[in-house]
């Protein structure tokens, strides 16, 4: 091949490149199989699914399928349910009141349960010291999220602060000590762990990987008000919707004009990428589209202190006012901002944050108006 | 009577594979999870584990015979605290779970 040959083709490669349609929320990942395809598809029915007490719905449950709360603007995506967490941190240990029911506390009952018991939720377990609200998470891009090394993220970790940038990542630990990085609180090692423990703690559906039912306040289930055996859901169930959670892309970041390159400036200027690290890459994966990609994160993965003001409860090693950073991942569809919901705009939830990141914050605040709406049109671009 | 040996063998037939085919419980179990509370005293144990959000509390007894150890060093079950991370091998017993060892593990190397 000549060089002009050459030339000429890696210049119709880098137009296609830039021609590839931009990913839109709910697309899958780029290069799946055929056969990747059609899991995802497949799955997408399974997340999409409305259980009953008859498919196995409950006694206790938050919602009766996937698709009901990671709905918008497609599925995956947001949702506008609130849920409640409660956990006891007492002499620096967490607890996540199992004995009680677990620190999900489930808002709906089905028929028989609420019959049997008079309950239309799950108690408050009395010994919570703590109370927190959840909004529903955006489940783009956690595929990715979930392939990146484990070495990467401790990579980020300072706890003694030994750069004395006031900036102390720490990594949360699962209950069995492995690394975690999925939830609020960075609290689960895994995606399809994470997806296994939804099926469970959200919709009251046991599946293989917990095939247990959790007991009500921490009393069994009267007798006759669950009867579909356990698991109520496969296992090719339960693998469909991981493939289809595992396969989800990041939207496609909208292209920049000028305020927007400025915002993203800014946005590493005043410090946010300290904890919102622009870009992650995935490690090893049996799945191509997969492996070793590079994709816009914004997220260290690892727990930060925000302060007292957005403190709510413990869980694993992340005291009340530590969380994990968000992902910044679809943002432009986002109503509502932080773990809670209760920033109704970017520049609210920016406000909000404190602790490790009020230098951000009061360097945010200080800017001139017109570079705090380059910063806020940046990150919408996301 | 000639029949009888044919008769022993055809229910021979029938009977073993209902019999190799029935769930084998297993023995022994181990256990990765969190410590929620010890009471050496009673000789008991209960560790959080699970999936996800769906945790579940395991309780386990340990008697006199069980190893407790951490870094390869002995320790007593009175040494465990809540929130230690742990891995215990255990087996069903009509006193239910009994740990036959408890090694506490380091979170930070637990991966």
């Amino acid at each position: 091949m000549t060089r002009a040959a050459v030339a000429v083709a890696g210049l119709v490669a880098l137009v296609a490149a830039g021609c590839e349609k931009p990913l839109k929320p709910g697309d899958p990942v780029r290069g799946l199989t055929a056969a990747q395809r059609d899991r995802f598809t497949r799955g997408k029915v399974v997340f999409d699914s409305a259980f009953t007490p008859q498919t196995g719905l409950g006694p206790l449950f938050n919602s009766t399928g996937c698709g009901e709360c990671h709905e918008d603007p497609a599925k995956g995506g947001f949702g506008d349910e609130v849920e409640v967490h409660a956990a006891a941190f007492r002499g620096g240990v967490c607890d996540p009141l199992v004995q009680e029911g677990g620190f999900v506390i489930q808002q709906h009952t089905i028929p028989a349960l609420k019959q049997a018991l008079g309950i239309d939720s799950e108690p408050f377990p009395p010994s919570a010291t703590g109370r927190a609200m959840r909004t529903t998470p955006v489940l783009f891009g956690r595929g990715l999220l979930d392939l990146v090394p484990d070495s990467v993220i401790l990579s980020y970790a300072d706890p003694d602060d030994r750069n004395h940038d006031g900036i102390r990542g720490r990594p949360n630990r699962a209950v069995d000590g492995r690394l975690g990085r999925f939830g609020r609180k960075a609290f689960i090692a895994t995606l399809d762990e994470f997806n296994a423990g939804a099926f469970v703690a959200e919709m009251g559906i046991t599946d293989p990987a917990q095939p247990t039912e959790e007991n009500i306040g921490g009393r069994p289930i009267p007798a006759g008000v669950d009867s579909v055996p356990d698991p109520e859901i496969t296992q090719e169930q339960l693998d469909l919707t991981n493939d289809f959670v595992r396969f989800l892309a990041p939207p496609t970041p909208a292209r920049l004009d000028a305020t927007g390159r400025r915002g993203r400036e800014l946005f590493s200027q005043i410090g946010c990428a300290a904890c919102h690290i622009p870009t992650l890459r995935t490690g090893d994966s049996p799945v191509a589209a997969l492996r070793h990609r590079e994709f816009a994160a914004y997220t260290d993965l690892l727990l930060h202190d925000m302060g007292p003001d957005l403190a709510d409860i413990c869980l694993g090693r992340a005291t009340p006012s530590q969380f994990r950073t968000e992902p910044l991942i679809d943002l432009r569809d986002a109503q509502r901002f932080l773990h809670d919901g209760r920033a109704t705009t970017p520049e609210q939830a920016i406000e909000a944050h404190g602790g490790e990141a009020a230098g951000a914050r009061d360097r945010f605040k200080a800017l001139p108006p017109a570079d705090r709406a380059a910063l806020t049109a940046f990150l919408k671009s996301l | 009577m000639r029949y009888l040996p044919r008769a022993a063998a055809l229910a021979a037939i029938l009977v073993t594979p209902a019999l190799t085919s029935a769930p084998v419980q297993p023995s022994t179990y181990t256990y990765r999870g969190t410590v929620h509370t010890v009471q050496p005293r009673a000789g008991s144990l209960e560790l959080i584990t699970g999936v996800g959000f769906a945790l579940r509390l395991v309780q386990m007894r340990a008697v006199a015979a069980t190893r407790i150890e951490k870094a390869g060093v002995a320790i007593a079950l009175a040494d465990l605290k809540p929130g230690d991370i742990v891995r215990a091998d255990c087996r069903r017993t009509s006193l239910g779970l009994v740990a036959d060892r408890i090694i506490e593990i380091d979170g930070t190397a637990a991966r």
